[in-house]
């Protein structure tokens, strides 16, 4: 197996997709804590046009920042989303193709499907899949979306995330994820593992608490009164901002059990808002076309 | 008539099923299979399923290729109109056989209770058995019930997970059936029973099989490591469902991380990795069993590859140990007051006064001692501290678990260690219950309080939904006063338990005790399983004194004495004084008057009455329920069979008959009220 460097593995991914009619778009320049958040997946899953889709998106997760201290998870990390629609029947195989495009042989390891139904609370999003692990490291989630926004979709996508640095560490043969070689010798730490301890520090330890409280209360409000306008796209860059307020304020452990689950709840509402208003748009121009 | 018979199969080709999915599953459709047969009139022989991840089978032999035909009898116009006084057909009769559309021939004459009629016997049409089964096949499938179902393709058919084709084989045929857009197999010139016989072959499809095969794979490691024989059951049968044909080896981790505790160790391989811990006398080692699936592999870097996920899990772990650690453990207390129980029912700290108020009210009851009630107050204290470490955030399962170690690692004793340890289980049906009397008493302290907590503001369950796990929380305090004979009132202590909420609870207190009260006797009627009669159950759970321990005794006695004469005398006298009550209008029967007796056989009937009353009484409070029961029966059997054949209870002298009510209530209830409701039990036969 070549020991593809972290750049040479998202080159062949989009390479791999680009084949099986995906489009490339470019990653999210909001701060997300998913591929999903992305509008080329939480709203283009929506209704019943056809669409396929592969980026790589940085991710935010607040709450599993470890000093980089631990080999395998990091506050901001890469996901490679593929999404879709509608999910073709053979698209577990195709999955399984895009793992022999990097070179790794199934054969000579052992692949597993394993149940978990993958849900963002936050966007109303749920489906039924899989953890895929390769060797017992688990390396994508493989969901079929049911609903998106709290929206029952009439047409299934097929979400495909890889962790790529998990994939590379299998690639490269690396136990931690620092040690990655990014390009032409430059390790992944080189690059990542200041900003990985910095942001670990300040999700946990530094961040501002009253600044992120008031910072929510506007992103929400903003976010609402551009749906009133019919600004979709606004809106939900503003609920995507609420999110990660929202996140930041539980990794610095400010918001209570049940406030949680208010706060989730809020997010939800505009995100399901912002789905709707989507939806009706497109149908809207759908029949004036 | 002797139909010709063909073997039948059902094969269903699925994506990676969830591990206890297809079990369950398969043995529903093979009923459901052979049920519709049955309706059907199919003859058929002997049953045969299997399943993996993958695969769902359903196999029957020699299934009839035809209906069994039937003949009804269908009645015509009686014979005095079929015929005319000369004996010839009548327009009525030759009208009926078109009608029916048969020949004048075929009609034949019957005799009825009302006569004799003419009839025709009709042959109901025996359907080729295919025509049926492609008809009801895809029903069956789509009626089965899954858990949680989704649709993967826009025909709207929903599944499991998405099916990747359909195989219906009867004999050489294949049955082609419509669910949603499944692609159908397709296989020529091979039988059902070849079929199966080459999948059977190709590898082990028979979950049985497969889980001995793995058993044993790990058995031999474990010998061969000297190790202690044991494998985890619970993960033998996830793993079951994740391979399907199992290969295994041997993976080592660092031994530093053999200071984290046992069921740190444990949890991170079994419920994250699903790998086999191995343990030498009851100690955790530095290996792990891993089942793969079989393939050309390269053993030595897959086995790399799960110590290295191991060792960063086990890692995360020690970084979290260590950090959980610093500080003593019950210096967490403060954290406690901002951590949320429930909305609506206040944080942490507040729950754990009300858990030392109804630990402490329950160990009163029970008389204990002060060593033992200081040591459930003191693990009451410490219960909840736990849930603010960073391993329990981490690993939500080991709540608990993680208490009891962190009390040991601070000092705590063995016993308050035990019993944060230990209160939470049981954590599953068949999960083990808390070991010693301080667990058990937190244990049903902490469920009481969750359950009066969940249902006094308004929270419920509905159908299958129980989010809170209402039924779960019922269950587990059921299994352990009945496994530890608490003899308590559980009534009493559930009102404790509303007092501690004070002003917390938003539904009305009375109404709130008593649908408490009705859900633990709906678990405890499950949990009793099956009795003979079935009715005894709710003859039993009539009582008004509530002892879970004394119910299930009951239950135990009552099961043992049902097929006495004894209790069959009882079960008639109550019988027979309910069925004589039941004309009474309610609020009409007051106390008996032995000044309006007129019968000799009255006055016999009340003073047996009179003697049996504090033998019942001392009998139950001894709960010698059989022999109250034979005592019950020897004191009014015959003399109430007297008094019914001499006595006229429903006199037209009004306060005579009410007066007789009176006794037939009195007696009634001497029995009913204090031992068991009898007249739930069907019709009684003394013989």
């Amino acid at each position: 197996m070549k020991r593809l460097s972290f750049v040479e593995v998202v080159e062949r991914l989009n390479k791999f997709w680009a084949k099986q009619g995906c489009t490339t778009v470019m990653p999210l320049d909001t701060e997300v804590g998913a591929g999903t958040f992305h509008p080329a997946t939480f709203f283009k899953s929506l209704g019943n046009e056809k669409w396929r889709t592969a980026y790589i998106q940085p991710s935010r997760r607040p709450t599993d920042g470890r000093y980089a201290d631990n080999p395998l998870r990091m506050q901001y990390y890469y996901q490679y989303q593929v999404l879709v629609k509608p999910s073709p029947r053979e698209i577990k195989n195709i999955y399984l193709d895009s793992l022999k495009s990097l070179g790794i042989d199934l054969d000579l390891h052992e692949i597993r499907f394993v149940e978990d139904d993958w849900e963002s609370p936050t966007l109303g999003a749920q489906g039924l899949g899989w953890e895929v692990w390769l060797d017992s490291l688990e390396i994508t989630q493989f969901t079929y979306f049911q609903q998106i926004g709290g929206i029952e979709l009439d047409m299934v996508s097929c979400e495909i995330t890889y962790g790529i640095e998990r994939l590379c560490m299998f690639i490269q043969n690396k136990n931690n994820v620092f040690d990655l070689e990014w390009q032409n010798g430059l390790k992944y730490g080189d690059l990542h593992k200041r900003h990985e301890i910095e942001h670990s520090k300040y999700n946990f330890d530094e961040s501002n608490i009253d600044m992120h409280l008031k910072m929510f209360e506007f992103f929400e409000k903003e976010a609402s009164a551009l749906l009133s306008k019919k600004l979709v796209y606004p809106a939900y860059s503003f609920v995507l901002k609420a999110s990660h307020a929202f996140n930041l304020l539980d990794a610095r452990g400010a918001i209570g059990q049940s406030e949680r689950a208010r706060y989730i709840a809020r997010i939800r509402s505009l995100a399901k808002r912002c789905a709707e208003l989507y939806l009706s748009a497109a149908q809207g121009a759908a029949t004036t076309s | 008539m002797k139909t010709a018979t063909k073997d039948f199969l059902l094969e269903i080709n699925v994506e990676t099923l969830p591990v206890l999915y297809p079990r369950p599953w398969v043995e529903t459709l093979q009923k459901e299979l052979i049920k519709e047969l049955e309706a059907q009139r199919i003859g058929y022989g002997g049953t045969y399923s299997a399943c993996n991840k993958n695969l769902l089978i359903c196999y029957i032999k020699g299934v009839s290729l035809h209906q069994e035909e039937i003949s009804r009898e269908v009645l015509g116009p009686p014979k005095h109109v079929a015929f005319d006084k000369e004996g010839n057909l009548t327009k009525q009769a030759c009208g009926f056989a078109k009608t029916q559309g048969v020949k004048i021939e075929d009609l034949k004459i019957k005799k009825t209770a009302k006569g004799e009629y003419i009839y025709v016997e009709k042959k109901e049409k025996a359907r080729p058995t295919k025509d049926i089964l492609r008809d009801v096949v895809p029903e069956i499938i789509k009626n089965v019930h899954f858990p949680k179902t989704m649709r993967w393709d826009s025909s709207g058919f929903r599944f499991a997970r998405p099916v990747e084709s359909l195989l219906l084989l009867l004999g050489k045929d294949n049955l082609r059936i419509k669910a949603g857009n499944v692609p159908q197999k397709k296989v020529s010139g091979v039988t059902a029973s070849v079929y199966l016989k080459k999948i059977q072959k190709a590898s082990l499809i028979d979950p049985d099989e497969r889980k001995d095969a793995i058993k044993k794979l790990i058995l031999g490691k474990l010998g061969f490591l000297k190790a202690d024989p044991q494998v985890d059951e619970a993960l033998l049968e996830e793993v079951n469902f994740m391979v399907n044909s199992p290969q295994i080896f041997v993976g080592q981790f660092d031994k530093r991380f053999l200071r984290l505790p046992k069921d740190v160790l444990i949890a991170s391989m079994s419920k994250y990795q699903r790998v086999f811990p191995v343990l030498q006398k009851g100690h955790i080692t530095n290996n792990f069993i891993a089942i793969i699936e079989k393939g050309k592999r390269d053993m030595a870097g897959i086995r790399k590859n799960y110590e290295n996920i191991l060792e960063a899990r086990l890692k995360d772990s020690l970084f979290f140990f260590d950090e959980d650690t610093k500080k003593p453990f019950k210096e967490n207390a403060e954290q406690l007051k901002s951590l949320i129980f429930q909305k609506k029912l206040g944080n942490m700290s507040e729950k754990i006064e009300r858990l030392k108020g109804l630990s402490r009210f329950i160990c009163e009851k029970l008389a204990l001692d002060e060593g033992l009630k200081s040591n459930i107050q003191r693990a009451a204290e410490l219960s909840k501290l736990d849930l603010i470490t960073l391993m329990v955030g981490e690993f939500p399962s080991l709540q608990g678990v993680m208490g009891g170690e962190y009390a040991l690692k601070s000092g705590e004793s063995k016993e308050v260690s035990q019993a944060i340890k230990e209160h939470y289980l049981p954590q599953g049906m068949d999960d083990k219950l808390p070991g010693s009397l301080e667990s058990s008493i937190l244990a049903i302290s902490d469920r009481i309080d969750n359950v009066v907590g969940f249902l006094g503001t308004g929270v419920d369950i509905s159908g299958s939904f129980d989010p809170f796990g209402i039924r779960r929380n019922t269950q587990g305090l059921i299994q352990i006063i009945e496994k530890k004979a608490l003899r308590l009132r559980i009534d009493e202590v559930i009102q404790k338990s509303i007092e501690l909420y004070n002003d917390k609870l938003t539904v009305d207190r009375g109404q709130l005790k008593d649908k408490i009260v009705d859900y633990i006797k709906e678990r405890i009627e499950y949990l009793i399983g099956d009795v003979r009669p079935i009715e005894l159950k709710a003859a039993i759970l009539e009582i008004k004194y509530f002892d879970i321990v004394d119910i299930f005794n009951r239950i135990k006695i009552f099961s043992s004495i049902s097929d006495k004469k004894f209790f069959s005398e009882a079960a008639k006298i109550v019988e027979r004084t309910n069925n004589i009550l039941k004309a009474a209008r309610k609020g009409e029967i007051g106390k008996v008057d032995k000044n309006l007796f007129e019968e000799t056989l009255e006055h016999e009937l009340w003073k047996a009455y009179l003697n049996m009353r504090p033998k019942m009484q001392d009998l139950v409070n001894n709960e010698k329920y059989e022999e109250a029961t034979r005592e019950y029966a020897k004191a009014f059997y015959k003399i109430l069979h007297d008094f019914f054949d001499h006595v006229m209870v429903n006199t037209e002298k009004v306060s005579l008959r009410l007066n007789r009510l009176a006794m037939m209530d009195t007696i009634n209830r001497l029995y009913t009220e204090r031992v068991a409701d009898l007249a739930k039990l069907p019709q009684i036969i003394v013989k």
